[in-house]
């Protein structure tokens, strides 16, 4: 326990550096634009999503759960999410449903009690990582894109991909901000199992603090940004039809499309037969 | 007529009990390349905030008098309209730029506005703007430079008459802000363009501006053709503007009565070469080498390397197998190209960023066997971005903070010497970010050295300041050798390096390319060239004259070189 504590407590700030997650939000959003799942459209990615974010909320049968949760994991390893992408999902499932199910196997439970856990792990699994597959498979701008053909505002749309565009600038500052107080702070000793606690509760309590800092400093910058989009016609853009339509005009439905929709058609009709037959 | 006609503009910000502009009058011809100068406060900004329409249309306020652009009044357009007619560069452009990739960004406003060409505007926006092949990379993927010229191609992509840019080469080294200048030449002479530039660095004016108006407390003092304007040294330095340091060893001269008193001030090197020709260098008695024993060393590099991870691909290698000593006592300027792992090299120190390979000892001990937190007991980092330092509501707490949580006894006495030592005791109270540029360096020295740091580490600690600003910097690094041991300063500004480093550290491609003085580094032509960097223009202007000298103020020139005695 203290050993883990201790890797816990020297980890955070370390290894989990904001380095670190600032290089995978913006791998998981535009460091896999060569993928099979990028390249497709997004309207087809946002129906399928639709499909695998709904159904299987209403079904209860395993084959068919285990037939999507093999599909949707499929798609995840095609649209070559990034690793912290994954480990929150994992993390995810297991405290949601995954501690109960393991639990439940490991204290002898049989069929009739392990059944319903799994098919709600099963569920649970297979909504997320259709999820993963669509949010983190396909890059900000098209996703936004899609949105918009769906009848979005294009606030909502304009956001989406602001909010990437912004991430990783938010985040440096949010790294600087966090390393001028850890450099000007000071620790508490951490060699007792006490004191670790104590400076695990540190490390958080100054991540907390530096949100004050980060926010008047992007409020400090977005000044500049509010002028530069009023300039560059994005209130002009809003109420123009034209221009709504140009933007969708890039988006186009290829062969590619037609296959990845055939074939997740093909495979949820031979999940829902094969539950038939069982 | 003139493309650009403003008659008594007096504008007054909401809030502000006085207006920022008054009574200004300027007409600006078609295709002229202006500069505008003057000090920090006289409203630069807010004019060309005037002609772009975001006053009054976007920010309101007192606003009276007419501002015409191309014979229509900017009161009868919107800024849509506008915006197509004059592009505008910010200062802190990066924050103009939101889209992630670049033909995106560059053909963003023509999307906006309708335009049904707006990917073949954009690609020629960055054509025109020397982005060519870079048209598919995400934003990040640029340098501090190569960012500037997209925000440029984003004004272009419109078409606008007039571009303005306020401080365009503020944060870049030397090479790559004379590509901007060149890139504005071209656009200048061969699209047309009429150029606005507000600009601190006189002898970019000297070598690309027309124009120079000179602007003082909301009121334009003058606008002349740039060679008469820069001649006027003593107006221009009662504005906190220097001229070019050619103009003002002329001008200096022409006081002593060694110049002709009419004549026109030459404004760049090679006008100085010229009409300095009767000067010669006269043989300078060497320093005496004090050959003491070298001082001991504070920190060392063996065999270092480094490297950050990229968004894509293999990591991005800094450096590999650096050794480096760092002593006791030294001024280190460390200088490079942007990207030369200036940065790096600091973060190394402070054990934020952890070699590869190799070691790093710090008095004696591994780097890597301390924490960051027991480092910064040593070694202090005061970053680019001064707001990142500010961390606490006022700069005093700021100031408290380090030595407050370390218990340190008097901490209140030590921050109120601090204060008054950086001159900061009337902004006590207030919060950094809302400091001028000057005061919030100051504040971030201060807050740097509340420790009392054996080693100071600054990156770039006069970039984005005015002249003035600057000055008093300098000033300040020199007050502060006796709290500190070894300072070690990340530059681009080489008038600083000139006058402040004994140790010059030349930084090229992940490897020291140069350690040495002042003399050893800028006498070597080939290594100049090599890593991009360039000495002060009175230096060169030395060496123009005479082979052998070595001048890097214009003090050190006027002592150094005297008339021949046979004319």
């Amino acid at each position: 326990m203290s050993k883990w504590m201790q890797k816990l407590s020297e980890n955070i700030l370390d290894k989990f550096s904001m380095d670190f997650l600032r290089s995978q939000v913006l791998k998981n959003a535009y460091g896999n634009d060569d993928t099979v799942i990028a390249g497709l459209d997004p309207r087809i990615l946002l129906a399928w999503y639709l499909f695998f974010a709904i159904v299987p909320w209403f079904a209860d049968d395993i084959p068919f759960l285990l037939g999507c949760f093999l599909l949707v994991m499929v798609t995840t390893v095609l649209a070559r999410v990034a690793g912290l992408v994954l480990f929150l999902f994992v993390l995810g499932i297991f405290t949601q449903t995954g501690y109960l199910l393991i639990f439940t196997l490991l204290f002898g439970g049989d069929a009739s009690s392990v059944a319903p856990l799994l098919v709600l792990t099963l569920k649970v699994a297979t909504v997320s990582l259709a999820s993963v597959t669509v949010f983190s498979g396909l890059d900000p701008d098209r996703l936004s894109n899609g949105l918009m053909w769906y009848g979005c505002p294009e606030r909502l749309s304009f956001s989406i991909s602001y909010a990437y565009r912004m991430l990783p600038i938010l985040m440096e500052e949010f790294q600087n901000v966090l390393l001028s107080y850890r450099l000007r702070g000071n620790p508490p000793a951490h060699d007792t199992a006490a004191g670790k606690i104590r400076y695990l509760v540190y490390q958080v309590r100054i991540i907390i603090q530096s949100f004050y800092p980060l926010m008047l400093n992007t409020a400090k910058r977005s000044r500049t940004t509010v002028e530069a989009l009023e300039l560059r016609g994005y209130r002009y853009a809003q109420s123009s039809r034209q221009v709504r339509r140009m933007k969708l005009a890039s988006l186009k439905v290829t062969l590619n499309d037609l296959i990845f929709l055939t074939a997740s058609i093909l495979w949820t009709a031979v999940s829902i037969l094969a539950s038939g037959l069982i | 007529m003139s493309l650009i006609h403003i008659q008594d503009l007096t504008f007054t910000y909401p809030g502000a009990s006085t207006p920022i502009l008054r009574n200004f009058s300027l007409d600006v011809e078609a295709g002229d390349f202006l500069a505008v100068v003057g000090n920090n406060g006289c409203g630069k900004s807010t004019l060309c905030k005037t002609l772009n329409g975001l006053i009054p249309h976007f920010i309101a306020g007192d606003f009276s008098g007419t501002v015409l652009v191309d014979g229509e009044n900017t009161l009868d357009m919107d800024v849509g309209t506008l915006a197509r007619r004059v592009g505008y560069v910010y200062q802190d452009f990066e924050n103009q730029i939101v889209r992630p990739t670049v033909l995106d960004d560059a053909s963003y406003a023509c999307l906006n506005y309708g335009m049904e060409d707006y990917l073949d505007r954009g690609k020629k926006a960055l054509e025109l703007s020397g982005l060519s092949g870079r048209e598919k990379d995400y934003i990040w993927q640029l340098s501090g430079g190569q960012t500037h010229l997209l925000a440029l191609a984003g004004a272009l992509a419109l078409g606008p008459d007039v571009l303005i840019l306020d401080e365009p080469i503020a944060q870049l080294d030397p090479a790559h802000a004379d590509r901007i200048y060149q890139i504005l030449r071209d656009l200048n002479q061969k699209q047309g363009k009429t150029i606005i530039v507000i600009e601190h660095h006189t002898e970019y004016i000297a070598d690309y501006c027309r124009h120079v108006l000179l602007m003082k407390d909301g009121r334009a003092v003058w606008k002349l053709p740039v060679r008469e304007a820069l001649g006027r040294v003593e107006e221009l330095e009662e504005s906190s503007i220097f001229p070019p340091q050619v103009t003002i060893a002329a001008s200096r001269l022409q006081k002593q009565g060694r110049y002709l008193p009419c004549a026109p001030l030459p404004v760049t090197v090679s006008e100085g070469t010229r009409a300095f020709q009767k000067l010669s260098w006269k043989t300078q008695p060497a320093p005496e080498k004090a050959k003491a024993e070298p001082p001991r060393p504070v920190a060392s590099f063996f065999n270092v390397s480094a490297s950050y991870r990229s968004v894509k691909g293999e990591p991005h290698k800094v450096f590999e197998d650096l050794n480096l000593t760092l002593r006791s006592g030294e001024n280190i300027a460390l200088v490079g190209t942007n990207g030369a792992g200036k940065s790096t090299l600091m973060k190394l120190l402070t054990g934020l960023i952890r070699p590869g390979s190799g070691n790093i000892s710090l008095g004696g001990r591994l780097i890597s066997e301390a924490s960051p937190e027991e480092i910064s007991q040593t070694v202090s980092l005061v970053y680019q971005n001064p707001e990142d330092m500010f961390i606490k509501d006022s700069i005093k707490n700021d100031i408290a903070y380090a030595m407050q949580a370390r218990k340190i006894p008097d901490w209140e006495e030590k921050t109120r010497l601090l204060l008054k030592r950086f001159r900061l005791t009337d902004l006590a109270n207030r919060d950094g970010r809302l400091l001028s540029g000057g005061q919030m360096r100051r504040a971030s020295l201060a807050i740097g050295v509340a420790l009392n740091p054996k080693i100071l580490l600054l990156d770039e600690p006069t970039a984005n300041l005015d002249i003035a600003t600057r000055k008093e910097i300098m000033y300040t690094l020199k007050e502060m050798k006796d709290i500190t041991e070894t300072v070690m300063i990340a530059t681009h500004d080489m008038q600083l390096v000139c006058e402040w480093a004994d140790r010059i550290l030349v930084l090229h491609q992940g490897r020291v390319a140069a350690d040495g003085t002042r003399d050893e580094i800028f006498a070597d032509r080939r290594l100049l060239d090599l890593v991009g960097i360039r000495p002060p223009e009175i230096f060169a202007l030395g060496r123009a004259l005479d082979e052998r000298a070595l001048c890097y103020t214009v003090d050190d020139f006027l002592n150094a070189f005297k008339e021949t005695r046979d004319e």
